[in-house]
């Protein structure tokens, strides 16, 4: 690999390794031993986050949604979503684990502005509290609760339970995967009770009906919906791109060398923190072994955990809702509408129909949960994206500290979401969604771009991607801002 | 404690009386098995093939109990497509007991070590996953 070498000064061998890798115009990395990878599934699970943010609406709503308006043949282009986001998973993760740095970082090594591209669309769309209606919602459904009292307790909930937290990282990790847990668990039993095998097979079978487009589905009205539902297939906007932090803070690979964020009230225990990540001797056939055992593990993660279970949830609803269409008709007047709330409460009602008055209740829980998910797991990420670029690129900040800096992104945007939903629109004026619904999908094909940037340009050779990784993950880009622009040019709307 | 498990993600149909038990109480049956073939080593910890092969069976076979126990209409395409459907939903389910199971364990093994031979083996698997977890974290002090 090309690196610097220093000859150590004294015949007694060096404590610690002198040589370094040099990516891009910032700080070189130092070279240092790449841990051992995991021997099984259990002991580390970053992947939670992305399940817990990948399995939402689109998965719950939109997806089954579609089905029912053009057929189980649409799934095809979900099949593609999914698949392409469990490619960029695996390559999100090369950058993250060979150095223990974010995938922003790596950016900024390439070129600075691109990172504080990411870092302005992260404010300008999730600082709307618009994700938590859905979930809370459902949950005045079922307790009669205003949501909006749920929604601004659920919010302060969230930045008491992260301030008082000692590691953030750990305390989410064991949340989310109990609350996934029971998502997925719950899902399976409630399809199991309600639906059928002609459901599931024609479900699974339009995966494979590639290039199925109706001529309804081009139209101004519904084309926009559909970009949106591709882009909603799995995580969306920049939700692989916190991923890689989460990585990081696991301590999975390089990540190992990094300290991890804590909560605001343990913030002086925080330890040093590092200016740049590491790299590893890809020289040493050792450190290659286990390099290889990393992404075993990790491709383990993004096939079974992240695509198996984005899959199942999506299997499992879709089938829900053409039970319900089957069992009440009507259900599919309402979800033909754009009221979200409408929609699932007919699915609701039907599944209660189908099996019992309890099942309808477990339905609605389980989108309560979806939105609890989303809420702790996306105001987690933006607080830990905006400190990590905050933190390393601007100047001063340091002084502060990364749990300092994690606290004051996550205690503004709570604090903004609680003035909006008191106050103001919860996605924002209406004139500005468009540009945010439209950001969202264009940093999905922008982060694929940046993706082969750095892994190609910043990464020792012995472990660059292959071939035909790159040639997915340009497909990525393409399908992305192609659909956008398409969709802008052709229809003059954006996303739906 | 793998029952426990399997009785939680029950226990919301639960409440629906006769025919959430019906299916519950397999499901418990079935889960309660899995933990005592892991602790004799018929299964490896964390593992998915094994365990998704096993709910492929052990989940339709749960169904068909609660069906002929407390119809609840599932049989009218038939048993075999009724059982091919739950054997594919299984495999969902599978991903989510293990997950669930992996979590609980070791610290259902940590309170029955003492006076059980086996949980005391298994609960020396789960440690030495800890030891690379620690080792792991030892590196990351010299690292820096």
């Amino acid at each position: 690999m090309d690196t610097s070498n220093t000859p150590p000064a004294t015949a007694t061998p060096p404590v610690e390794d002198q040589r370094v890798w040099k990516a891009g115009r910032l700080e070189p990395m130092p070279i240092r031993k790449l841990p051992d990878a995991p021997p099984s599934v259990h002991i580390l699970g970053p992947t939670v986050f992305l399940v817990a943010l990948g399995v939402g609406m689109g998965e719950s709503y939109m997806w089954p949604r579609l089905v029912l308006l053009f057929g189980p043949e649409i799934r095809w282009l979900f099949l593609i979503g999914v698949t392409l986001q469990a490619v960029v998973m695996l390559e999100m993760a090369r950058y993250a684990m060979a150095t223990g740095e974010s995938i922003f970082s790596g950016a900024a090594r390439v070129f600075k502005p691109l990172m504080w591209f990411f870092f302005v669309v992260a404010i300008a769309v999730y600082i709307w509290p618009g994700h938590l209606s859905a979930g809370a919602a459902a949950f005045e459904e079922i307790t009669g609760i205003p949501w909006v009292v749920t929604a601004i307790a659920g919010l302060i909930l969230v930045g008491v339970v992260f301030t008082l937290a000692k590691v953030i990282y750990n305390l989410l990790e064991n949340v989310l995967s109990l609350l996934i847990g029971a998502l997925v668990l719950g899902t399976a039993v409630v399809a199991a009770m309600v639906g059928s095998w002609g459901d599931v097979v024609t479900t699974i079978s339009g995966m494979f009906s590639i290039g199925y487009l109706p001529a309804e589905a081009m139209t101004a009205a519904w084309f926009p919906v559909i970009v949106g539902a591709c882009a909603f297939a799995g995580p969306s906007g920049m939700q692989q791109m916190w991923y890689t932090l989460h990585l990081r803070d696991s301590g999975a690979g390089m990540g190992v060398h990094q300290p991890k964020i804590r909560g605001l009230r343990h913030a002086g225990e925080e330890e040093e923190r590092p200016n740049r990540g590491f790299m590893f001797d890809t020289d040493d056939p050792a450190e290659m072994a286990k390099w290889k055992g990393w992404r075993r593990w990790v491709t383990f993660d993004a096939l079974l955990l992240f695509w198996g279970i984005t899959m199942l949830v999506t299997i499992s609803f879709t089938v829900i809702a053409q039970a319900a269409v089957r069992i009440d008709p009507a259900v599919r007047t309402a979800i033909q509408g754009d009221d979200r709330e409408v929609a699932l409460t007919a699915m609701s009602n039907a599944v209660s129909s189908a099996g019992s008055s309890v099942l309808g209740v477990v339905f609605l829980g389980f989108i309560a949960l979806i939105g609890l998910n989303a809420t702790l797991g996306l105001f987690d990420s933006f607080s830990r994206g905006q400190a990590d670029m905050t933190y390393n690129f601007i100047p001063g900040t340091k002084k502060l500290g990364m749990s300092k800096l994690y606290a004051i992104f996550l205690w503004g945007v709570i604090i903004f979401g609680i003035l909006i939903l008191l106050f103001g629109p919860a996605d924002g004026p209406s004139g500005i969604l468009d540009t945010l619904a439209f950001l969202s999908t264009f940093a999905m094909g922008a982060y694929c771009v940046t993706l082969l940037l750095v892994n190609n340009r910043m990464l020792p050779k012995p472990i660059r991607p292959r071939w035909w990784s790159n040639v997915i993950i340009g497909f990525g880009a393409v399908f992305y801002l192609g659909m956008l622009f398409y969709s802008l040019f052709a229809y003059g709307v954006v996303v739906g | 404690m793998a029952g426990g498990l399997t009785l939680l993600a029950g226990q919301s149909t639960g409440m629906a009386g006769l025919a959430a038990l019906a299916l519950a109480t397999p499901l418990a049956l079935f889960g309660g098995l899995y933990s005592v073939l892991l602790g004799h080593g018929v299964f490896r910890p964390g593992t998915f093939g094994p365990v998704g092969l096993y709910w492929m069976a052990a989940f339709p076979v749960s169904r068909l109990a609660q069906e002929i126990l407390a119809p609840t209409g599932g049989l009218v395409e038939g048993v075999g497509p009724f059982l091919a459907y739950q054997a594919m939903i299984a495999l969902g389910f599978a991903i989510g007991f293990l997950w669930v199971h992996e979590r609980a364990m070791p610290h259902w093994l940590m309170r029955r070590a003492g006076d059980n031979p086996l949980a005391k083996e298994l609960l020396e698997k789960y440690l030495r996953f800890a030891r690379v977890v620690s080792a792991r974290k030892s590196a990351r002090k010299g690292g820096r």
